[in-house]
């Protein structure tokens, strides 16, 4: 153990007892623990330190050269080692004109490149000039991805809606993702295969999830059209992946391919190509706002010094939860719906990033890394989950995502709505935090109506929710789980887990068609066989 | 009688040709004599007798004069509203004595209510004379109108509007008055009920191909009823024009706004998915690829006898061409000009001043407007000067049997029945 480590658990031990609402006693607590910076502000003043315990994590990270390790990040050094690779999701939001030289290349030119053929696809499709297969213009864009080919621009286009530019308005956007078929062979009920566009969204152009979807999208438009399935992929489908010659393959024309790179992790990835439809939905100026807000974090979080800068103090506040207080459930509680999908996306970009056990020199960790994330709009969450927050045995972090400003010039109840729900924010972490004492009345309450409070947490004010303040708070939180991972001394940019399962899966798919029994373990090779009974019975 | 005439609308210089050659002195506040507007000088016979009224000095130029005026006639355009409201301001200032504004704009319902509430006396009226002149024959409708459409409840104002207009109805055609809310609402209705019909008919065509049916037939028998008549019934690509969209849209605005109705916005998003139907044939026939190959197009105008290309279905035709990569070169008698300026600087679109030499090498011709001069070509020559023998007709001006045994492909609305299979 480090001596920061050492001095962190004897300060753990100190403060052991102390609760909440005695530390929100000290003076100048929020004036201390608030910090701006890229159109945010977070306030750390509900989380369980004191300024030794805040003195002591910044010497942690300074222990473990956490200087060093941001700029290996953004100057594209090897951060993926069992990958070979650098992690440059930074460099797809760095501005024209500027440079990143990695392997003698300058990558921004690459960047900037796909940027402009998304803007001619945006162009094209806004002004009605990309054509179905009869001629008519498209009018339905269908993204067919999984994983962070679905979760990051899912999330952007919901939060981002009302910046839909007039040009857009004819061209509606939908999520496909689940293997199963689900959402698909709902939609395409709906939609008219003569003006209806699929985005081919994969890195690897093998996940088989999303070939699969593309597989039936392409039945339905032959049955349909009764035209060739050559044609019609050339017509119908925009292709966005890291391999573009496995796309070409695939029949999609060589114009219609949109370029990304091995170094771009797939939940790294909605600023790059990936977000074409974010950029669909909001225009290409505002996905530029976007990448602004984020490439302003990327300077923040490059330049600022420990303790004013945000993704660093966001991490730390994990660290000390999870290492030394304990706590491995992590709350994400948005308090504008618009941010609905913002749980799911961070479930992605935490979990898959720094759910790992094992460290960079092969050893298994011997502290706990990544808790389990979960979340939901606030307002809805209070009737769902809060009640095991303040009243269950599980200590939890929580976040609290809100804007300050919402409905500008909107009608007066919806205004109303909006301070309905910034009181209720910040009613919530208040109770967290204090318990009873919130309680302006002290008189006996039975058990049963006492809360103990003393849960810790953060809460990231933006000034309103634009592209511009979405994009720096997503990459405050990809910085965030970058930090923790050097703390812990893991790789957060491959998911060897994932790929297990992918394995497996592919085997199976034969063993449905063809079960020998005695093939797997008896649990599968037991539901194999009884698949195929209830199969066979139709 | 003295008269100002304000406003650069059609119906404007229409008014101050006729009113002039017909006896009256006629004012503009300032400007020419003539218009700049290459669609507006086409109009037959317009220039020829503004140039007469202003050689005998029935129409002059003079600010001093226009704003003295006992007649003010407002043909202006529909986002003029305010200088209009305005100008009623500054006339009713300037006049002690009657007044007669006689207001032909599109400014929507009510608006003449609003200049009325300006003025000083019962002496000074409005009245509301709507516009039903059409691009084309507009010399001649104004001069001999089939009925007149009067808004005003005040019985002097309308003695005064017939006396004025006297030479052009002879107290022989039908005099129809209605509030002057009513009156500027009338061209809505009847503009919503002709697109209404075109519409439909174009659907009707569209299902026609699908079902098999010769359209000219259906249409045929559908005239037999005498309720259906036999105006507009011909299936197009598609209408157009700056006058008629502007009361459409403003109709649908009425009706969505006031009581969520999509009938007309229905219409006007269907019309335009129609103005497309030879482009959209044009590239099924080349299995979704146009990159590099020339068209011909004849016709760009709104409609026959304009040199107007507002809202014509030529417009998204030629863009849409023009996304894809195709080559395109236009012909049209009249609208060269409103084409250049549309499309200046543009690579991929070229002009001809000769019908045939627009389908040099071209592997498609579309016909868009119905010139008579399109009507009887020279097909043995026009095949020659093409590379593949296609014609895209979006206004069913030939006969497909005749086009077909030219050796030409041929697409017409609705008649899809009549053309051989090209394979």
């Amino acid at each position: 153990m480090s001596h920061a480590w050492n001095k962190l658990q004897a300060s753990a031990e100190r403060l052991r007892g102390v609760h909440l609402r005695d530390l929100l006693q000290s003076e100048q607590r929020f004036e201390k623990l608030s910090f701006n910076a890229a159109h945010l502000l977070l306030d750390l003043s509900r989380q369980r330190i004191d300024e030794q315990v805040f003195a002591e994590l910044l010497e942690l990270a300074n222990e473990r050269q956490l200087d060093k390790a941001i700029k290996s990040l953004l100057r594209g050094e090897i951060v993926n080692p069992t990958e070979n690779r650098p992690a440059l999701h930074s460099a797809l939001r760095m501005p024209a004109g500027t440079e990143l030289i990695v392997d003698k290349a300058n990558l921004v030119d690459g960047v900037q490149a796909t940027l402009e053929r998304m803007t001619d696809f945006v162009d094209k499709i806004h002004a009605g000039q990309w054509r179905g297969y009869s001629g008519r213009a498209i009018s339905e864009v269908v993204n067919i991805g999984v994983g962070g080919s679905d979760l990051g621009p899912l999330m952007v286009c919901e939060a981002l809606h009302e910046f839909k530019p007039q040009a857009a308005d004819g061209v509606n956007i939908h999520f496909v993702s689940s293997m199963d078929g689900s959402q698909l062979s709902n939609l395409l009920l709906e939609l008219n295969p003569e003006t209806t566009l699929f985005v081919l969204s994969s890195k690897s152009f093998g996940t088989l999830d999303t070939l699969a979807n593309a597989a039936t999208a392409i039945d339905w438009l032959v049955e349909r059209s009764g035209l060739n399935r050559e044609l019609l992929i050339q017509q119908h489908f925009i292709g966005v992946t890291a391999s573009p010659e496995k796309a070409i393959a695939w029949g999609i024309a060589e114009d219609s391919i949109l370029k990304f790179w091995d170094w771009t992790g797939g939940r790294y990835s909605l600023w790059s190509g990936i977000g074409l439809p974010i950029a669909l939905t909001i225009g290409m100026q505002g996905f530029r706002d976007l990448l602004a807000g984020a490439h302003a974090m990327d300077s923040h979080f490059a330049q600022a010094s420990y303790e004013e800068n945000l993704p660093i103090l966001l991490a730390l506040m994990g660290i000390w939860n999870i290492n030394f207080q304990d706590i491995h459930a992590h709350a994400i509680l948005p308090y504008d719906g618009r941010l609905a999908h913002l749980p799911a996306y961070l479930e992605q970009l935490e979990m898959e990033s720094n759910g790992k056990s094992v460290k960079h020199d092969g050893e298994l960790s011997d502290q706990r890394t990544c808790p389990i994330l979960w979340g939901e709009i606030g307002p809805n969450a209070q009737h769902a989950f809060y009640q095991l927050l303040h009243q269950g045995t599980e200590p939890v972090m929580s976040d609290f995502i809100v804007p300050a400003r919402r409905y500008e010039g909107r009608a007066a109840g919806l205004l109303e709505q909006h301070q309905l729900a910034l009181a209720n924010c910040l009613a919530q972490a208040r109770v967290l935090a204090l318990g009873d004492a919130a309680l302006k009345d002290d008189s006996e309450r039975p058990p049963w109506q006492r809360y103990a409070g003393n849960q810790p947490s953060s809460v990231i004010l933006m000034e309103t929710l634009n592209p511009a303040s979405l994009g720096s708070l997503i990459a405050l939180y990809e910085h965030k789980v970058y930090v923790q991972a050097v703390i812990w001394g893991i790789n957060p940019f491959d998911q060897w887990g994932v790929e297990l399962g992918k394995k497996v899966a592919n085997d199976l798919i034969e063993a449905l068609r063809q079960p020998v029994s005695g093939s797997y373990d008896q649990a599968t090779d037991g539901l194999l066989a009884a698949i195929q009974q209830l199969q066979e019975e139709n | 009688m003295k008269i100002s005439v304000w406003g650069n609308e059609l119906s404007a210089w229409i008014a101050r040709a006729q009113l002039a050659s017909y006896g009256n002195t006629v004012f503009i506040e300032s400007g020419e004599s003539e218009p700049v507007a290459s669609q507006l000088r086409s109009e037959p016979g317009l220039l020829g007798a503004l140039q007469n009224a202003t050689l005998h000095e029935r129409l002059i130029v003079d600010t001093g004069a226009a704003i003295n005026a006992e007649v003010h006639w407002l043909s202006m355009a529909p986002d003029e509203s305010d200088a209009a409201l305005e100008l009623v301001g500054r006339i009713a200032k300037n006049t002690q004595g009657p007044l007669l504004v006689v207001n032909q704009s599109n400014f929507g319902v009510g608006m003449c209510d609003r200049m009325q509430a300006l003025l000083q006396s019962e002496l000074q009226q409005v009245v509301y004379l709507p516009d039903l002149l059409q691009a084309g024959q507009a010399m001649q409708q104004f001069v001999n109108p089939e009925a007149l459409l009067i808004g005003t409840d005040n019985p002097t104002a309308q003695a005064r509007l017939i006396a004025l207009l006297r030479p052009f109805h002879l107290g022989q055609r039908t005099i129809q008055q209605m509030s002057c809310r009513e009156a500027e609402f009338v061209k809505y209705a009847i503009t919503g009920l002709l697109a209404l019909r075109l519409g439909y008919i174009n659907e009707m065509a569209g299902l026609c191909d699908q079902l098999n049916l010769d359209m000219d037939a259906i249409r045929r028998g559908m005239s037999t009823d005498k309720r259906i008549g036999t105006h507009y019934l011909q299936p197009s690509c598609g209408f157009g024009g700056l006058q008629f969209t502007q009361y459409l849209k403003g109709l649908a605005e009425l009706l969505s706004g006031r009581q969520g109705s999509v009938l007309i916005d229905t219409v006007l998003a269907q019309n335009e998915v129609n103005k497309e139907w030879p482009f959209r044939t044009l590239w099924q026939h080349y299995n979704c690829d146009l990159r590099g190959r020339k068209v011909a197009i004849w016709g760009a105008a709104f409609k026959a006898g304009v040199a107007d290309i507002d809202n014509a279905p030529a417009l998204r035709v030629i863009d849409a061409l023009l996304a894809q990569g195709a080559e395109i070169c236009v012909h049209d008698p009249e609208a060269m000009q409103a084409l250049s300026e549309r499309y200046a600087g543009v690579s991929g679109i070229a002009l001809a001043t000769n019908a045939y030499e627009a389908c040099t090498g071209a592997v498609a011709m579309l016909l868009l407007t119905d010139w008579p001069e399109y009507g009887s070509p020279d097909f043995p020559r026009l095949k020659q000067t093409m590379n593949q023998p296609l014609i895209i007709d979006g206004r069913n001006l030939y006969d497909p049997q005749r086009v077909q045994q030219e050796g030409f492909i041929y697409y017409t609305r609705g008649r899809n029945c009549l053309s051989q299979d090209p394979s």
